[in-house]
């Protein structure tokens, strides 16, 4: 049984990361399309052409890491997990640091390698951990974060209340008025 | 007939002469009829709210006379007519434009599109959230079925 219901489980993490997998695959092809358009204008010898599928290979593993760990040690969040509401943060609640997200990154990796069983120990571990998250000493806990909207909501109502307090300092009955949501 | 020259000089002369009185006139008489529209408007409102009228109209509209009326004046292809001019008219469009490129209307079409992705994140969210305990608890009954112990 789990202590706390604020730590998120293996279904939520797999959906977060499928988003992750295709936002960085969608820019991966639009960065690589517009890459191959360029250099269809040259031409190009067949070992400069093995050269260049290394190099855009090697980009691909650099800017899929960068992606992960950069959201992880900035905000906790990739794009994934903001959607999901779920955040990465280290088993204290602080923020992670880099080089504990690289390590989160390779924990990923092996994880992975025995047919994901890693992953697997999300479902037995008390604090829903996978082996990246016991390497890393992470947990994925709830993000506080709100939605979008709900944000633009809060934000016009606190610029709403910020109005009235001024006006009804101010005494002026006209624009003290504040609309009932 | 041909116009006199006389009358037409002496009707231009007498003309702003004309436009005094009719804005004098205009000025008399607006009190009274401001006052009778704001009776004749009143006199609707209440007769609108009257039970009996309201039961007229609706007896009247749910009539075979007042359905046939209907129909008639749909078969006649009047509303047609009226609806094929309004498409073809430019101000139409024009209006169209000015309210689809108002400020209020795409502020309250993204707000509810973000309202609208809001919700179905919402719902996938509570979803997976229970798919991560259910998965949790077949797992657990899984393991303790191998070891009964």
């Amino acid at each position: 049984m789990k202590d706390d219901t604020g730590y998120i489980g293996l279904v939520t993490r797999v959906v977060a990361v499928v988003i992750d997998a295709a936002v960085i695959n969608l820019v991966a092809l639009l960065v690589s399309l517009g890459a191959g358009l360029i250099l269809s204008l040259f031409h190009i010898g067949s070992v400069l052409k093995d050269v260049l599928i290394v190099v855009g290979a090697v980009v691909y593993v650099l800017w899929t890491i960068s992606y992960f760990v950069g959201f992880w040690v900035t905000t906790g969040e990739t794009l994934g997990d903001r959607v999901m509401r779920i955040r990465v943060v280290a088993a204290d609640g602080s923020r992670v640091k880099p080089r504990w997200a690289l390590v989160r990154i390779v924990g990923a990796v092996l994880s992975a390698l025995p047919l994901f069983a890693g992953y697997l120990v999300i479902l037995f571990d008390r604090r829903r951990r996978g082996l990246l998250d016991v390497m890393a000493r992470t947990v994925v806990v709830e993000s506080p974060n709100l939605s979008i909207t709900a944000r633009r909501r809060a934000r016009r109502r606190a610029l709403e209340a910020e109005h009235y307090i001024r006006s009804s300092d101010s005494g002026d009955e006209r624009v003290a008025f504040v609309p009932q949501p | 007939m041909p116009e006199d020259p006389k009358d037409n000089q002496r009707s231009r002369a007498f003309r702003p002469l004309g436009g005094i009185g009719g804005r004098a006139a205009a000025a008399t008489l607006r009190p009274f009829t401001d006052a009778a529209a704001v009776e004749l408007e009143a006199l609707l409102a209440t007769a609108l709210d009257s039970e009996s009228v309201q039961r007229g109209l609706r007896s009247a509209f749910e009539s075979d006379g007042g359905k046939q009326l209907v129909a008639d004046f749909f078969d006649s292809g009047l509303f047609d007519e009226f609806v094929d001019r309004l498409l073809a008219s430019p101000s139409l469009w024009r209006l169209i434009d000015e309210v689809a490129d108002s400020p209020a209307v795409t502020a309250a079409i993204s707000q509810q599109g973000l309202g609208f992705a809001d919700q179905v994140g919402e719902e996938v969210r509570r979803r997976t959230r229970r798919a991560d305990d259910w998965l949790e608890r077949l797992a657990h009954r899984l393991i303790r079925r191998r070891n009964p112990s």
